[in-house]
């Protein structure tokens, strides 16, 4: 009926057979024992919202309204102390080792309780996943190390990624921006290391955390081509925190200023420089594009997953609502109207979860989870204990890991992977951010007056979901770079970024 | 919102203007803190001296004996700066219809008194208000009734103010009465009739508010947009940003288009003009979320944060979303009207 080279010809046909489904090729080359540690991920998820985030969620709110610059160490040490800032860290770099996508999942629980407290842990694994996608073996091993020392001495040690500056939001994101923006932070050679200079804002978890992924850049004239990645501890000369927002939800994460005024980085501290970048395969400037790509494909991933939180927070407080609540004589519930109301929601939620899960199949396959998701890394991750890794960790600090990391990871990622992640993952941020709203929006429908109140939860919600659209790459952005990742590829004629 | 050639309008839209230009944008940040910060007495008593909470009372009554047209308009240039302000001169600014969601205190007649106890939820204003209209059912009775009630009565007891999504310096508290003295207001058992009545006509009240943030949310956005840079150039020459402000400024054109001739169809007591104010307040509510949404997306994190305007008006334009009752229900009572 059809002939192999038939199949083959038809499948490659736009819309693409890899373009289209990720889930069904990722699948069965998972190890089985994802599902179980999967599920046993959500459990304690649920156990820890039930425990910690569910009594405190308002009451933090409420004492950020009151006063917007408290810091909410009290539940950043509780994380701490369940082991959720080392949970996702590889075994090999002194972490649990869970199955990385299994984070989104979790962010999806906590997500749905409160998107300020799944920020003060996902953040940090935002700060994690831009310090690995500089594959610097030693940095990374160094604090992921700190990261679980932190864990067990009952000081958290949290991880912020710096980028955003006060004059380049969206530039700072793509490198077609990056050489016309207003691009500030200057990390300028000098002996022995950089010396910075500059001011980055809206940095999530930045007065919480101990270390910070900085993206600066050795000349403001080119910066796409001098992109500087290093690592600053909090107390370093030369190095402040600025201002605390005051934001209108998500208050409980502080998004804060961080101010460089002749702060000297010394080399040992350097994740990644121009000059490393230009021995990548695809020379400096598509590199430093890679590497946001490869980073934000499981980041946006990420941002799916809460919004995905907060359409399952809106609608779980909507149907509780009308679950008790009598209109015109008979329970909500019972009205036909209120019924396709909660379906839609109901609908909004899932459609958001596959979103973010079929981008991570993607990832699986294709991306930032592909390694440590084969068989054989997983299930010898899974079972050699931490002990026999720790041994071994001193390996991590030789230049050759770091290189073998380079060679398979950048340069061993096909432009077709790139795109293919890539673009699903911000599908999943825009379509999963934008249900949330939504939900928040037919939560607060059906309410009425009831859910204008601080006290039922869900005008927190609403106010808390914004953000989802903005940070992470607005959805604007997002928009383009699904048009550039999975569209435009197909049509040489398209231009991005340059109208 | 249009004034037309009507003198008085342009007057009243001069003054509603500049007032909310003074005396309420350069402290909306500060207003809003409430109840965590002081209230905003000052402005209060400058837009009680300007008349404009009697706009629409009758002269025989003290007030300017102006319509709807007039309220609207006063409304409309407030919340474009501080909707909150807008929400006190609201005659009635309640978020229940007590027909639909029962919020009722159970009321009980003595002598040539009525005595009211039980929880009454999230009434506006009531924090500093002296009186307070609350609706109460008589034992025995069906459908319920309305009470005037004095609010330093020792026999209600009032919670701390509310925090709510929305219109934080016009909070609401929760009352609980326990044999409170009340009048009642017109007959027993005809607080549904009045309610409607009411909404009828306030609705496009609300409508105006709706309107006003739009307005607010549109101009702030646009004026930043031509300030802030992306990619060397000024956002607003992208043309995805000239999309959206498009699609916020064609919104605020309607919304002024449709408040104006609902308030004509209202003021001239035109057949039919309870589906006019109330079709035009559905729809606004509806569009002033989207708009103000988009009106923090163009200006980015900056939008998120209260230095500017835009994330209260997100706020403010959802909570006045449910003014006079559940959204969805507005809609049904819409439909059930013409079915009959």
């Amino acid at each position: 009926m059809i002939s192999r080279k038939e199949i083959k010809s038809l499948i490659n046909m736009s819309p693409k057979f890899d373009d289209m489904v990720n889930s069904l090729q990722s699948a069965p080359k998972l190890p089985k024992a994802m599902v179980k540690e999967t599920q046993k991920v959500i459990a304690i998820a649920r156990k820890f919202n039930r425990e910690v985030v569910r009594p405190s969620v308002l009451g933090l709110d409420l004492k950020m309204h009151e006063n917007p610059n408290y810091l909410p160490w009290e539940f950043v040490e509780k994380a701490n102390e369940w082991g959720f800032y080392t949970m996702w860290i590889p075994k090999m770099f002194g972490g649990q080792g869970y199955n990385q996508p299994s984070m989104a999942y979790f962010a999806e629980e906590i997500a749905s309780e409160c998107l300020a407290m799944a920020n003060l842990i996902g953040v940090h694994y935002l700060g994690m996943a831009s310090l690995s996608a500089t594959f610097n073996t030693r940095m990374i091993n160094k604090i992921a190390r700190e990261v679980a020392a932190g864990e067990k001495n009952q000081t958290p040690c949290l991880i912020s990624l710096a980028i955003t500056e006060p004059g380049a939001g969206t530039d700072v994101e793509e490198v077609d921006l990056l050489d016309k923006g207003n691009i500030t932070c200057h990390a300028e050679k000098v002996p022995g290391g950089y010396k910075v200079n500059g001011t980055k804002v809206f940095i999530s978890n930045g007065h919480l955390s101990a270390w910070h992924i900085v993206i600066a850049y050795s000349d403001l004239k080119k910066p796409s081509e001098n992109t500087v990645t290093f690592a600053v501890k909090t107390g370093a000369q030369g190095f402040s925190f600025g201002r605390k927002e005051n934001k209108m939800g998500q208050k409980g994460c502080p998004a804060s200023e961080l101010i460089f005024k002749d702060c000297f980085i010394p080399d040992e501290n350097v994740c990644l420089t121009p000059r490393e970048m230009e021995n990548f395969k695809r020379g400096n400037k598509a590199s430093a594009m890679q590497m946001i790509h490869y980073v934000v494909s499981v980041t946006r991933a990420g941002v799916g997953a809460f919004g995905a939180g907060a359409a399952r927070g809106a609608y779980e407080k909507a149907l509780k609502f009308a679950s008790e609540t009598k209109v015109n004589g008979k329970l909500l519930i019972n009205h036909e109207w209120a019924q396709c109301m909660l379906a839609e929601m109901y609908k909004n939620i899932a459609l958001a979860r596959l979103s973010y899960v079929e981008t991570n199949y993607a990832n699986g396959i294709y991306g930032f989870y592909k390694n440590l998701q084969s068989k054989p890394a997983y299930y010898y991750n899974k079972v050699v204990p931490s002990k026999w890794f720790d041994r071994f960790s001193s390996m991590m600090d030789k230049p050759f890991m770091t290189n073998l990391f380079r060679k398979r990871q950048m340069d061993g990622q096909t432009d077709e992977e790139i795109n293919r992640t890539s673009g699903w993952g911000s599908l999943s941020k825009f379509a999963a951010t934008d249900m949330g709203i939504k939900n928040c929006r037919m939560a607060l429908d059906l309410m009425g007056q009831a859910g204008l109140r601080h006290d039922r939860g869900v005008e927190k919600i609403y106010r808390d979901a914004k953000l989802l659209q903005i940070y992470e790459g607005t959805n604007q952005l997002n928009r383009l770079n699904l048009f550039n990742c999975l569209i435009a590829k197909d049509h040489p004629q398209a231009v991005v970024f340059d109208e | 919102m249009i004034a037309g050639n009507d003198k008085e309008l342009k007057l009243l839209d001069k003054t509603s203007s500049e007032f909310a230009k003074k005396e309420l944008a350069p402290f909306r940040e500060e207003n809003d803190k409430y109840p965590f910060g002081p209230f905003f007495e000052t402005a209060l008593k400058k837009a009680y001296e300007i008349e404009f909470f009697h706009a629409t009372l009758p002269e025989a009554l003290g007030g300017i004996g102006q319509g709807m047209a007039a309220l609207s308009l006063i409304l409309f240039n407030i919340c474009r700066e501080d909707a909150s302000m807008g929400d006190a001169f609201i005659a009635f600014p309640v978020f229940n219809n007590p027909s639909e969601i029962e919020n009722l205190a159970a009321a009980e007649k003595k002598a040539d008194i009525y005595v009211l106890s039980g929880k009454v939820e999230y009434v506006v204003l009531s924090g500093i208000a002296a009186h307070a209209l609350i609706p109460g059912k008589i034992a025995g009775q069906s459908g319920f009734s309305f009470f005037l009630v004095s609010l330093p009565d020792s026999g209600i007891e009032k919670s701390p103010p509310v925090l709510s999504l929305g219109l934080h310096a016009c909070s609401a508290v929760d009352l609980k009465l326990e044999n409170a003295k009340g009048v009642l207001v017109g007959k027993e058992g005809k607080g549904a009739d009045y309610f409607e009545q009411m909404a009828d006509r306030m609705h496009v009240a609300a409508g105006a508010m709706s309107a006003g943030i739009m307005k607010g949310s549109f101009s702030e956005a646009f004026e930043y947009t031509k300030g802030r840079q992306q990619g060397g150039r000024e956002i607003i020459n992208w043309s995805e940003v000239r999309m959206i402000l498009a699609d916020m400024a064609v919104a605020v054109a309607n919304a002024e288009m449709m408040i104006s001739r609902a308030c004509q169809a209202v003021d001239t007591d035109e057949k039919g003009w309870q589906a006019c104010s109330r079709a035009a307040a559905i729809t606004i509510a509806d569009t002033a979320c989207q708009v103000t949404a988009d009106g923090i997306q163009l200006l980015g994190g900056v939008g998120y944060m209260k230095d500017f305007g835009q994330e209260k008006r997100y706020r403010d334009a959802k909570h006045i979303q449910a003014l006079l009752g559940i959204a969805p229900l507005k809609k049904i009572r819409f439909i059930e009207s013409m079915i009959g």
